[in-house]
């Protein structure tokens, strides 16, 4: 998933990934993936908090308040599908699956206990935990017609789950369905659930279990926010978490527990029940300040007391933290990836030389560098990144061995080459198209495309910035195929869960291409790339897939198809007597959950 | 900064003062006492001064950054920063520093004239140009077509500036308005910048063209058979190019920082172009690693607009001597 | 005299309607995303859209939308739901409401009496050293950026951030009824940096009125009849305050609007504020009542202005 957010004011809008961790990490210190080549490291070195070994217990009581600067986009938990609006949607809705802050691994959590999935790899059976409720106005206990319904609405045109077809397709009636009750999810007794796939599809879609989609909610009092277009269910939430959007009476979340543009307020759920969660929930009360502007919001995090912010850092305060709060910097390798889209679709890079000879040409190094540099970054080398599995069998840090790949630095020599052979002697373009840049106004977005911008003058390209704001750059340029926007340089992307899958297919296979929403920005659409693909979404096993979508990374690479910079190591900042406890598997968000104060 | 132009409300009859001031004096004409007195001014001339040597800036930016050494306004260097990020400060190679993609801070100061003069003087030029006319044919034909006018003034002076700014700014960011006639950056900040500023002149004009439509100059030129359009621009007009350029020379910082304003909020000039309100908002986020480059547009800003303010201060003293401070 | 306010009135409900023609077309016809594109969120189907089109009036005819929107909002004073939140665009700005009162209210009480006080002082002591300073720093302080002012404030003293740790720093604003020193505290460098620049203007505009009006006949009779020297400064006051009257009338009318440059860089949740979150957001319902709104003020404004002078010079209620 992509985790942009509207960045109100010209400041920081990094877009940071969703890590999720390597195999079998729990709670023990689990490091993440190789150091080594490169002389670059994904390891957090001494003196910071990492999201990898943060120790997990803490102290009762207080409230914490976060300075946020962007307004969520949807705390729906049928809709929610950014990391911001993940680190309220999970401390109040459960999912059947979820994740321990500092793993990739997840764990049962309405579920009882792992999901069944039957030999054919056609059908999954989840039990459910009993004594879970639904917070007030509810109260009722969750059965299984609740797991039901929360992903049979996804499919509802009021609340159109933006994931659903990607990973839940594949259940029998789920393509046709419009909100009402899908053929293949069977309920046979108030606490189990069954799916019946029409394809051999088990293995990946019990992964994607973990998904908010499946967050339990109850038919008879959503069904009828479920009506309004769109959906008004999120202004009336209820919550199976530790906490709870505070209501009235009614159920009335819009206005109490979320004003937009000013406040959320997390208050403790009364109906949760400690045993059945793994969370500690240690802090009572959550307070969230919408607004304000990154650079100060840093600075009064760095020097307040109870106080967290949950988005990327900017770059002064990531040196200042640095230089002289280490310890309340958390950095969290394998936070996603950012790169460079190239249009694959139209001139002039539909021609896979220029794709090179740009490539080559990008100082990947410098894009870094305006983030926080090294502390907060590797430069990216392909695009699955650290801590997702098949990181190693695509190249690790080093990468694919290309001459265009080998210099994060940028080489023109060797751009040039490609220029030649692309058919321009003089290595430099002497076409006529006018290329147009798009980029987001925001610091560090806005360095990004300026540099882009100046690279491909370089190479003699002719080019037409433009920058505006980031969710207008992406709903309106990037993510429309039919503006044909050669380059967007502010693309990035987290992993929708542990499985390299989610970081290639919705971006780079050809049938992911949509008419709006597109994030297969670059119209990717090489058909072996396509086809191997769909082959490796039906492997069964973890080794095998690794293998499997670590190659199909080193063959994207070798198609230049677009071009990868930053693996991010997402920086966070909490005051000096909060016990941040970090989510590995969300882009190094605090999680409300787990954290406390000292 | 909206209140600079709110000011420049004609209050009564004063600007039409100088024309009967000095009248023992023989043969000189108002102009030529109005240059008289400001030639007297010291601080009036000192800004005059200030703001020559800006127009020669920002003309002959190229050659004043060559002179001195320095790299062009949007020439990268990506390794003058460290290795968190953060641009170097000042040193010899670049006096004001640099920003976060190693561009020269004087050398983008110096280039930033180009943008703000030219939305000053061209921006207050074209709201000039609109205010005149339509000030003289409200003022001059009186009835109905001044209460049409009028009224329209009341519509525009009633929409808040800065909003409607942002609106046309957001709106025309990136494929421009009105079929492209309208382009994201300048020509955008000149159209609001317009838009925002014509009636204040135009009121202005109105009020003089109702004086002095009943004067006897008037009445001769139309008894010797002068057509409407001759007696408008011919005979009263250039009695009142001196009030005139006074509130123009006051309107000129009120657009300058209503660009900056703008671009501040991210509606206004677009990287990779050189614009002083620009680069204070990307100074914003870095402030505490880079003082520089917010402090030197800032002041580069303050003082240009200090500039205008004294020359027009000037002005306005040498078009009313009874006021001489 | 009611004629006259009646007449000023009506023509201000006029203006007000044509205001509002103006925005919906800026706003419709100008290209920004689709609203219905935007308010369905996330990879929204075609079918979705164009039944949000339906229910948001969209695919009516342009004047019949206005024609709507301006029955919704004179007949049942409903501003419509903005697009983003679908909350309804009149709770939003009277939520906001306070907080722009608080700041342009409270402005406008230190630049009335910094600026008259100190241009009255400086009309009576014409070219002393005084007068120069403070002249000199009210020419600087017009032309000082009102953004940069700020953000310079606010690293040099804020609480939080600044070097030195004196005023609260930027998103510190409570409501009055909340807390009332803290409201109080956090407001003085916002109320500084918008009355800098107003009262550097009232200072200059007065001390030219006044001095002017000093010069007159009747306070040269005034004096010779042996009034005391204040009697006679109120006097030339009473007769120098029209064109300050009409500027302050104005300038708290735009503010009323919103002070959107102080708003954001102290981040106090105003009405300035939310009109710039929502022109960039293209919540275009709350964009046309935010704009509305300030619109509303400055027309306000002017016709208090006007009745103010009508009053006072019965000869302008004929014009």
């Amino acid at each position: 998933m992509r985790s942009t957010r509207v960045m109100l004011f010209a400041v920081v809008g990094v877009l940071t990934a969703l890590v999720l961790a390597a195999c079998g990490s729990s709670s023990e210190s689990g490091s993440s993936s190789s150091a080594t080549g490169n002389g670059a490291s994904v390891v957090t070195p001494a003196g910071y908090q990492s999201s990898v070994d943060e120790s997990l217990s803490g102290k009762r009581g207080g409230t914490l308040e976060v300075l946020q600067e962007a307004d969520f986009e949807h705390l729906d938990p049928g809709v929610t599908y950014f990391a911001l609006d993940y680190t309220v949607v999970f401390a109040t809705q459960r999912p059947l699956y979820s994740n321990e802050p500092n793993s990739n691994e997840p764990i049962p959590d309405i579920a009882a206990g792992k999901p069944e999935v039957s030999a054919d790899n056609k059908t999954i059976t989840v039990h459910l935990k009993e004594g879970i409720h639904f917070s007030p106005p509810v109260n009722r206990e969750v059965v299984a017609q609740d797991v039901a319904y929360a992903i049979e609405r996804g499919a509802n045109p009021n609340v159109a789950n933006p994931y659903i077809q990607t990973y839940f397709s594949s259940i029998e009636g789920m393509p046709k369905a419009e909100g009402g009750p899908i053929k293949g999810i069977e309920t046979p007794n108030k606490h189990e659930i069954v799916f019946h796939l029409t394809e051999p599809k088990g293995f990946f879609v019990a992964e994607a279990l973990c998904l908010p989609l499946t967050a339990a909610v109850p038919k008879e009092y959503a069904e009828k926010f479920d009506k309004s277009k769109p959906s008004a269910y999120t202004n009336y939430q209820v919550a199976t978490g530790p906490y709870m959007l505070k209501n009235n009476a009614e159920g009335k979340v819009l206005g109490i527990g979320y004003v937009p543009g000013k406040s959320a307020t997390l208050v403790r759920n009364p109906n949760w029940n400690a045993k059945t969660d793994f969370r500690p929930a240690y802090l009572n009360e959550i307070k969230i300040h919408l607004g304000g502007t990154q650079a100060v919001i840093d600075r009064q995090v760095l020097e307040g007391k109870s106080v967290v912010q949950n988005e990327p850092v900017v770059q002064s305060a990531v040196k200042l933290a640095a230089e002289h709060y280490k310890s309340q910097l958390d950095l969290s390798p394998g936070a996603g990836n950012r790169y460079i889209t190239l249009n694959n679709k139209v001139p002039p890079f539909n021609n896979l030389d220029l794709r090179k000879a740009v490539y080559a040409a990008v100082d990947r190094a410098a894009l870094d560098r305006e983030r926080g540099g090294t502390l907060v970054t590797n430069v990216a080398t392909h695009f699955i990144y650290p801590t997702i599995p098949g990181f190693e069998q695509s190249g690790g840090l080093a990468g694919p061995k290309v001459d265009y790949n080998e210099h994060p630095e940028g080489n023109m020599a060797v751009a040039e080459k490609y220029m030649k052979l692309a058919g321009y002697p003089s290595g430099k373009y002497t076409g006529t198209k006018t290329v147009q840049v798009v980029g987001a106004s925001s610091a560090p977005e806005k360095e990004d495309a300026e540099i882009v911008n100046q690279t491909l003058k370089n190479l003699g390209f002719n080019t037409k910035l433009t920058l505006v704001e980031i969710s207008t750059m992406y709903a309106k340029y990037c993510d429309a195929p039919k503006e044909e926007i050669e380059v967007c340089p502010t693309v990035g992307w987290i992993a929708d869960f542990a499985d390299p899958q989610t970081v290639l297919k919705p971006t780079f296979d050809g049938n992911s291409i949509v008419s709006t929403g597109n994030v297969n920005q670059g119209q990717v659409n090489i058909p072996k790339i396509n086809e191997a693909m769909a082959a490796a979404e039906l492997i069964k096993g973890k080794e095998e897939r690794e293998k499997a979508w670590g190659k199909i990374d080193e063959e994207l690479i070798e198609n230049a198809v677009a071009i990868p910079y930053d693996w991010e190591k997402s920086p966070r900042l909490a005051a000096s007597n909060v016990h941040g406890v970090a989510m590995l598997w969300n882009e190094g968000s605090w999680d409300y959950s787990f954290t406390s104060l000292k | 900064m909206s209140t600079g132009a709110a000011e420049l409300l004609p209050s009564g009859g004063d600007a039409l003062e100088f024309l009967d001031a000095g009248g023992d004096i023989a043969g000189r004409s108002p102009l030529q006492l109005f240059w008289g007195r400001l030639r007297q001014d010291r601080v009036a001339l000192v800004s005059l001064g200030f703001i020559v040597f800006l127009i020669f800036l920002a003309v002959a930016a190229p050659l004043v950054v060559s002179i001195l050494g320095l790299p062009g306004p949007n020439v990268q260097n990506l390794n003058l920063t460290d290795s968190f990020g953060s641009p170097l400060g000042p040193s010899l190679a670049h006096p004001f520093g640099v920003d976060t993609l190693g561009e020269d801070v004087m050398s983008r100061v110096i280039y930033g004239t180009r943008v703000s003069l030219e939305v000053g003087i061209i921006g207050t030029g074209i709201s000039t140009l609109i205010g005149v006319v339509v000030g003289m044919l409200a003022g001059f034909y009186r009835g109905w077509i001044d209460t049409g006018l009028s009224r329209l003034v009341d519509v525009v002076l009633s929409i808040p500036v800065l909003l409607l700014g942002l609106g046309l700014g957001a709106a025309c960011s990136v494929r421009g308005c009105a079929k492209g006639l309208i382009q994201p950056g300048l020509s955008t900040i000149l159209f609001i910048v317009a838009l925002a500023t014509w009636p204040y002149i135009a009121r202005l004009v109105r009020g003089l063209v109702l004086s002095m439509r009943e004067r006897e100059f008037v009445e001769a030129s139309r008894a010797l058979g002068a057509s409407d359009a001759r007696i408008m621009f011919r005979e009263i007009l250039p009695n009142l190019a001196a009030p005139i350029i006074v509130y123009a020379s006051l309107l000129v910082p009120v657009t300058i920082l209503l660009e900056a304003a703008l671009s501040f909020l991210g509606v206004g000039i677009r990287p990779p172009t050189a614009s002083w309100g620009q680069m204070i908002a990307a100074a914003t986020p870095i402030f505490n690693t880079a003082w520089w480059y917010m402090v030197f547009p800032g002041a580069a800003l303050l003082l240009t607009v200090l500039a205008f303010n004294l020359l027009g201060d000037g002005l306005q003293d040498a078009l009313n001597p009874r006021n001489a401070r | 005299m009611i004629r006259y306010i009646i007449r000023r009135l009506l023509w201000g409900v006029l203006l007000l309607i044509i205001v509002a023609g103006l925005v919906f077309v800026l706003f419709r016809v100008l290209p920004t995303t689709n609203p219905a594109v935007l308010r369905a969120g996330r990879d929204p189907q075609p079918k979705l859209i164009k039944e949000i089109e339906v229910v948001l009036g969209l695919n009516k005819s342009l004047p019949t939308q206005f024609w709507d929107y301006l029955k919704e909002v004179f007949l049942h004073f409903n501003l419509g739901y903005s697009y983003y939140s679908q909350e309804s665009v009149r709770s939003l700005i009277v939520e906001r409401l306070p907080a722009t009162l608080s700041l342009t209210l409270g402005a406008a009480v230190l630049w009335v009496l910094g600026g008259l006080s100190v241009g009255i002082i400086s009309a009576l002591r014409r070219h002393s050293l005084l007068d120069r300073g403070a002249m000199g720093s009210a020419l600087v302080l017009i032309s000082v950026p009102e953004f940069w002012l700020g953000l310079v404030l606010l690293f040099l003293f804020a609480s939080d951030i600044g070097k030195f740790k004196i005023f609260p720093g930027a998103g510190s604003y409570v409501p009055l009824t909340t807390d009332p020193w803290k409201w109080f505290t956090s407001l003085i460098m916002p109320w500084f940096v918008l009355a800098a620049g107003s009262a550097a203007i009232f200072a200059r505009l007065m001390r030219s009125s006044l001095s002017e009006a000093m010069k007159e006949d009747y306070i040269r009779t005034a004096r010779a009849k042996g009034l005391p020297e204040k009697a006679v400064v109120r006097q030339g006051v009473r007769a120098a305050i029209n064109p300050i009257v009409t500027l302050f009338g104005l300038e708290v009318g735009v503010l009323l609007g919103g002070a959107i440059l102080v708003e954001t860089v102290f981040n106090i949740p105003g009405v300035g504020r939310l009109a710039y979150q929502s022109i960039q957001s293209s919540d275009f319902p709350v964009v046309q009542g935010t704009v509305l709104l300030a619109s509303m003020f400055i027309i306000l404004a002017n016709i208090v202005v006007d009745v103010a002078y009508a009053y006072l010079d019965p000869r302008v209620r004929y014009s």
